[in-house]
């Protein structure tokens, strides 16, 4: 997984301007395209694909093992269940769990950052800390207690967890950026007209550097795809409804790959090779579109 | 390079698709090469096991090796009790008859006294005889409290060596079956190396080094193996005739079953005892894989999976109630969806095909169960259960709502699947079933104190009494906390009665079991505490690769159980070993 | 440079601090006893014996005493590194069961994290700006990078393994045999090492190289390779400032992505059912083994701390700047 650079800020220049030049690079950038498009195919068929489907995919059919066919595209499971039909629901998960989980870190890793950078001192030095000490658990010890101590297996459950734990980095990523905006001049006249901090940070700061916090969740929301897979397969997913991750643990405990059912196990990994790849290449795209000195000359 | 990017990257992905696609084909036949990892590469190498006399097995082990401590039943490193410790009696459940082993004979000499005549000539693996004090040691450690055999001295009242050769057990009470169980699954222990160990140590000793009189000898372990020796004195050699053919046994670790499935495609293995789905396909495939049965259901029989019903609670307080539910279960789509047939739908009494004698026809044709969701919704609404709100499903008598908690350990695949279908077909009856599937432990904590709906259960194995299945349901009392018997609660003196009445019928007076056996299964089915649902399968998946002549239902092939499981290599597990013959020859 | 090293170490002290009784709570309140479960598993057909061996293992266990003592009595056997007794293999000590899977976690994660670094940066440095090179290796990466780990090594298994019959599936070393200081067995060791190692290399190894192509084009871009390049100095001489200054970030990546690369090698593991810390990790929940999974997480825990303690001296080692800063913060 790729963690964002601490790259120096980029000038904050005037806004107008860029929005439109940002907005002319960016139709032409093909990392963007190509991302974000797999990305939004694969999101329209989750959305959408239920609405033409019977059953959820839990189904028991009558038809076990099938290989791909007109009448099941992606076969069927050693059950009879189609495999498509689970793909697609697996899809929806896998953006809730991306987007909860990927949210939830970035707002966290945006307050201790901002925070941190801006304040500086005793504050940054405590806020530091903790991030370190966040980096380092083991992140499994928590998921036991969300899983076992209360209870809960729900997708929303297993994204708080993840979102809850991965976001150190970026908030040390964020934390550099508004440590080197701070010193800025339009920050500092900010201050001298008496904001607080919290305006500084939301009305100064932040939009300074939103193409950076937009990418910085991109990669929350990737990573936490992955780390949900993994979660899902060591069996500490979602009790209720399937998700990629899911889907991969299923076909791996019925030894799908083994007894010659590829269908049932590749579709779901390279489901989420898709999603997290192209959203890593629409990463660099956007970072191309944002600073024009990445730009292809 | 805008556009190159574009296309590269669903290129790509098409491209491993497709690699994957072709390598993989429509049927995987005969993929498993012989090279590789198989172990007989390095046959030169002295740390190394030739391949043709070493037997690789799995299925027992879930856990490191972490004793060779043959009280610790539950865990002990497999292959403790049948390899290297050995029990007076085994016993056939083909022909229902306990087989002399270290014991050359034993009988009954009046109805309190049970003799034992050991053989001649047995000798522990450190050299020393072998004698009636070993086996009055081993019966009085059980005296100890936390033994886990310690209650057979409620109903024993001693036990002396009369001479070397002789034992002479006193009862106070004649438990005749549970005495026979006793026989063949009591591991016996040398006195001189175990007297003086404190409880602590014969409890939770590791018991290194094992000494026993078995034909094996301990070779060494890791945490994923553990590796047996054959011991070329053992005493069986001339006495029984027998000889177990590898030379060295492994047994491997279970991490999970699709490893098991890796290795016994790679032919790195050639007994497997997991539960491997899809073991139908592996036997029709060309992977050199075989089963007892060549076709459905593939395997004997070795338990039966019971769904409990917690009987304390409502509306499963209700007989009328548990019998529709009984009714309600799609059991057949169980053991086809689920199992692919692996599996055989459990009769009505729930004893296993083995003790077919001893249910009683007409008693199960008057008050048996099948899946008719008709009948159960009529049992239903005939004993006041009706859906009075209009959601589909019924309501407790006095109106409340009802919705049962199913519950199967987190993992156990098979049992996930099936309690769906479960809830699934109860739905359809209007009974209200919902699943969870908590961790193992979890489980067992709400199913010992008794904070559970209904759960599904197939601990008790096959013995050599039907005893040990009603002891499983009815045994009372029922304490603060169920550990291994009893789980639903279901109190019901009369029947406790009968099962102790079972007990002390003599093991072989057939009819007389078969008398008291009939009134049981009589209430069993009239109030249906606990529904037998499928016959649980002796997983054992073999391969021809270095051994051959595995038991199957094949004429001319031996009839024994193929396993390594606990207590079963004196259920024939044992004498499968000695059948065996290399592949090779 | 004993200020900078003095800060460094309070921080790392606290975090181990904090991750111990993190470590001691988290199990502690977990639903389900596992007293009662062991007794359960015992099979013990008489109900009193099943009491009297709950009796017995609280007490042996420490369960019976109050929450404060239990916590001061982990950290006092802690530091005799004594992590109990495990119930999983019970009567095994944890350190015992421990110190027996981390040579294998530790001979899978070292070379996968250190090559993957290396040769991952090399060719990203080397990728960066230069057109073929990029259109192809960068789409590689990317769908590595975006691989979940389990999926590839499933795959690896299945199509080296099973199919192709080139590596064992399963396992530290062949099940026939016995660890020895010999050649072949070393040969075994390395032939059950290749798949595990190769998922995490290869995974990690896409991260790494995009990471250091992007931060070559930001430091090719940057305005003293502009001047160096308008006053006419050689690209290669202008790659290598930029790959110097390159590398400071992704030595600090590898610090912060610790974390994600131990959880890769928990689930490979388990995959290949190898017998490191995280096949260990996964038993321990399965069973409810607190002990157990205090002490795999501790080791963990150790781990990073220790790693995160030796990337530190690199950065210093390698960034001259550190290095000027703290001289003058010593003066």
């Amino acid at each position: 997984m790729t963690a964002l650079q601490e790259v120096p800020a980029q000038d904050a220049a005037a806004p107008a301007g860029v929005r439109r030049e940002a907005l002319y690079f960016a139709l032409r950038n093909g990392k963007l395209l190509t991302g974000f498009g797999i990305v939004l195919a694969l999101l329209l068929l989750g959305l959408l694909g239920p609405l033409f489907l019977s059953g959820t995919g839990s189904e028991y059919g009558t038809q076990p093992m099938q290989p791909p066919s007109a009448e099941h595209w992606f076969g069927t499971t050693t059950f009879g269940q189609d495999v498509f039909t689970q793909f697609v629901y697996g899809l929806r998960t896998t953006f809730v769990v991306g987007a909860l989980g990927g949210g939830i870190a970035a707002v966290i890793a945006m307050l201790v950052g901002f925070v941190a950078g801006y304040r500086g001192g005793l504050v940054d030095e405590i806020l530091n800390m903790f991030t370190n000490i966040v980096l380092v658990i083991p992140t499994l010890a928590v998921l036991l207690i969300i899983n076992a101590y209360l209870g809960v297996r729900s997708v929303g459950a297993q994204a708080l967890f993840i979102g809850l734990t991965s976001w150190p980095w970026a908030a040390r990523a964020i934390r550099a950026q508004t440590f080197s905006l701070r010193t800025r001049d339009f920050v500092d006249l900010a201050r001298l007209s008496g904001a607080n901090t919290w305006k500084v940070i939301t009305r100064e700061i932040a939009p300074n550097m939103s193409s950076y916090l937009f990418m910085t969740f991109i990669l929350l929301f990737g990573g936490s795809v992955l780390i949900a897979s993994s979660l899902d397969f060591i069996g500490l997913g979602p009790t209720e409804g399937t998700s990629l991750g899911l889907m991969l643990q299923n076909a791996n405990q019925w030894s799908a790959m083994q007894l010659g059912m590829w269908w049932w196990f590749i579709p779901p990994g390279a489901g989420i090779t898709a999603i997290v790849g192209s959203l890593y290449v629409a990463n660099v795209g956007l970072d191309e579109v944002f600073n024009p000195k990445l730009r292809e000359t | 390079m805008r556009n190159r990017v574009r296309i590269t990257i669903p290129l790509l992905a098409a491209g491993l698709l497709a690699a994957a696609c072709t390598s993989g084909g429509q049927t995987p036949a005969g993929q498993a090469s012989p090279g590789g990892s198989a172990p007989a590469a390095n046959q030169a190498n002295p740390n190394s096991l030739p391949r043709n006399e070493t037997l690789y097995t799995s299925g027992t082990q879930w856990g490191p090796p972490a004793n060779f401590n043959p009280v610790r039943e539950w865990d002990y490193a497999t292959g403790t009790e049948g390899l290297v410790y050995e029990s007076l009696f085994h016993f056939d459940p083909n022909t229902s008859k306990l087989v002399p082993w270290l014991a050359e004979s034993g009988a009954w000499s009046d109805d309190k006294t049970y003799e034992i005549k050991l053989r001649q000539g047995v000798t522990w693996s450190d050299g020393k005889p072998f004698t009636a004090k070993d086996v009055v040691f081993t019966l009085e450690l059980g005296k100890m409290e936390t033994v886990p055999y310690h209650n057979i001295w409620e109903w024993i009242e001693k036990a002396e060596a009369v001479d070397d050769q002789t034992v002479k057990v006193t009862f106070s009470k004649s438990n005749y079956q549970e005495w026979d169980f006793q026989l063949y699954g009591r591991a016996i222990v040398p006195q001189h190396v175990w007297e003086g160990r404190s409880e602590q140590e014969v409890l939770d000793g590791k018991n290194e080094n094992p000494i026993g009189t078995g034909a094996y000898k301990y070779m060494s372990h890791d945490q994923d193996r553990v590796v047996w020796q054959r011991r070329d004195d053992w005493w069986g050699k001339t006495v029984l005739k027998m000889e177990p053919k590898p030379k060295y046994i492994v047994d491997i670790v279970n991490s999970s079953n699709e490893v098991a499935m890796g290795l016994l495609l790679q032919k790195g293995m050639d007994l497997s005892n997991n539960f491997l789905p899809g073991a139908a396909n592996l036997v029709k495939g060309n992977f050199g894989i075989s089963t007892y049965y060549p076709e459905a259901p593939y395997m004997l029989s070795a338990n039966t999976a019971f769904l409990v019903l917690n009987t304390t609670k409502k509306p499963m307080d209700d007989p009328a109630f548990r019998k529709a539910l009984a009714n309600s279960i799609d059991t057949k789509k169980i053991v086809e969806g689920v199992y692919g047939n692996l599996v055989k739908p459990a009769s009505p009494t729930g004893l296993l095909p083995q003790w077919e004698q001893f249910v009683d026809q007409s008693v199960v044709s008057q008050n048996g169960f099948s899946f008719d969701t008709a009948k159960a919704k009529k049992l239903l609404s005939d004993a006041g259960y009706r859906d009075r709100d209009g959601d589909g499903f019924v309501e407790n008598k006095d109106g409340s709502k009802i919705s049962l908690n199913l519950i199967v350990p987190s993992g156990w695949t098979d049992w996930m699947e099936s309690i769906r279908v479960i809830a699934a077909s109860a739905k359809e009856s209007g009974i209200n079933v919902t699943t969870d599937f908590p961790d193992f432990n979890a489980l067992v904590d709400k199913r010992s104190k008794g904070d559970f709906d209904m759960l599904i259960n197939n601990e008790r194995q096959l013995s050599n009494t039907p005893w040990t299945y009603y002891d499983y349901m009815f045994q009372l009392p029922v304490q603060k906390t169920q550990n291994t018997v009893n789980f639903g609660r279901y109190e019901n003196k009369k029947v406790w009665e009968l099962v102790q009445q079972l007990d002390q019928v003599k093991s072989d007076d057939t009819e007389g079991m078969k008398k008291v056996i009939s009134e049981i299964q009589k209430i069993h089915l009239e109030e249906m505490p606990i529904i037998p649902l499928w016959y649980n399968g002796l997983w054992s998946q073999v391969s021809g690769a270095a051994w051959k002549n595995w038991p199957s239902s094949a004429e001319g092939a031996p009839k024994t159980a193929p396993t390594m499981w606990r207590n079963w290599l004196e259920l024939g597990g044992f004498e499968t070993l000695t059948q065996l013959q290399p592949a090779a020859s | 440079m004993r200020r900078y090293f003095g800060r460094k170490l309070l921080v790392y002290g606290l975090t181990f601090f904090v991750a111990v009784t993190v470590n001691w709570m988290i199990p502690r309140f977990m639903p389900g006893d596992p007293v009662s479960s062991m007794v359960a598993r015992t099979g013990a057909s008489n109900p009193a014996a099943a009491e009297t061996m709950r009796v017995y293992y609280t007490n042996l266990f420490g369960f019976d005493q109050p929450l404060w003592k239990q916590y001061v009595n982990f950290w006092a056997a802690l530091f005799q590194g004594d992590f109990g007794i495990s119930i999983w293999v019970f009567p095994t000590p944890v350190s015992e069961v421990i110190l027996g899977a981390v040579p294998y976690t530790l001979g899978l994660m070292i070379p996968s994290v250190l090559l993957s670094w290396v040769v991952g940066n090399w060719f990203g440095a080397y990728a960066a700006r230069r057109k073929v090179l990029d259109n192809t290796l960068l789409p590689v990466g990317y769908v590595l990078t975006a691989m979940p780990y389990m999926w590839l090594a499933v795959l690896l298994a299945w199509g080296l393994g099973v199919v192709a019959g080139w590596f064992p599936v399963a396992g530290g070393y062949s099940f026939s045999m016995q660890p020895s200081w010999s050649w072949d067995f070393i040969l075994d060791l390395l032939h059950h090492w290749v798949l595990p190692f190769s998922s995490l290399f290869l995974v990690a190894l896409g991260g790494w190289a995009i990471g250091m192509r992007n931060m070559i084009i930001y430091e090719l871009e940057s305005d003293y390779s502009n001047y160096l390049a308008a006053l006419g100095a050689p690209q290669r001489l202008i790659r290598r400032y930029a790959f110097r200054n390159a590398v400071l970030p992704q030595i600090t990546g590898l610090a912060l992505q610790l974390g994600v690369l131990v959880a890769g090698a928990l689930v490979t593991e388990i995959v290949f059912s190898y017998p490191g810390l995280g096949s260990l990790i996964l038993k321990a929940i399965q069973n409810q083994d607190f002990f157990l999974l205090q002490g795999a997480f501790l080791f963990i825990v150790l781990g990073v701390l220790i790693a995160n303690f030796i990337i530190d001296i690199v950065y210093v080692v390698v960034d001259p700047r550190t290095r000027a800063g703290m001289a003058g913060a010593a003066a």
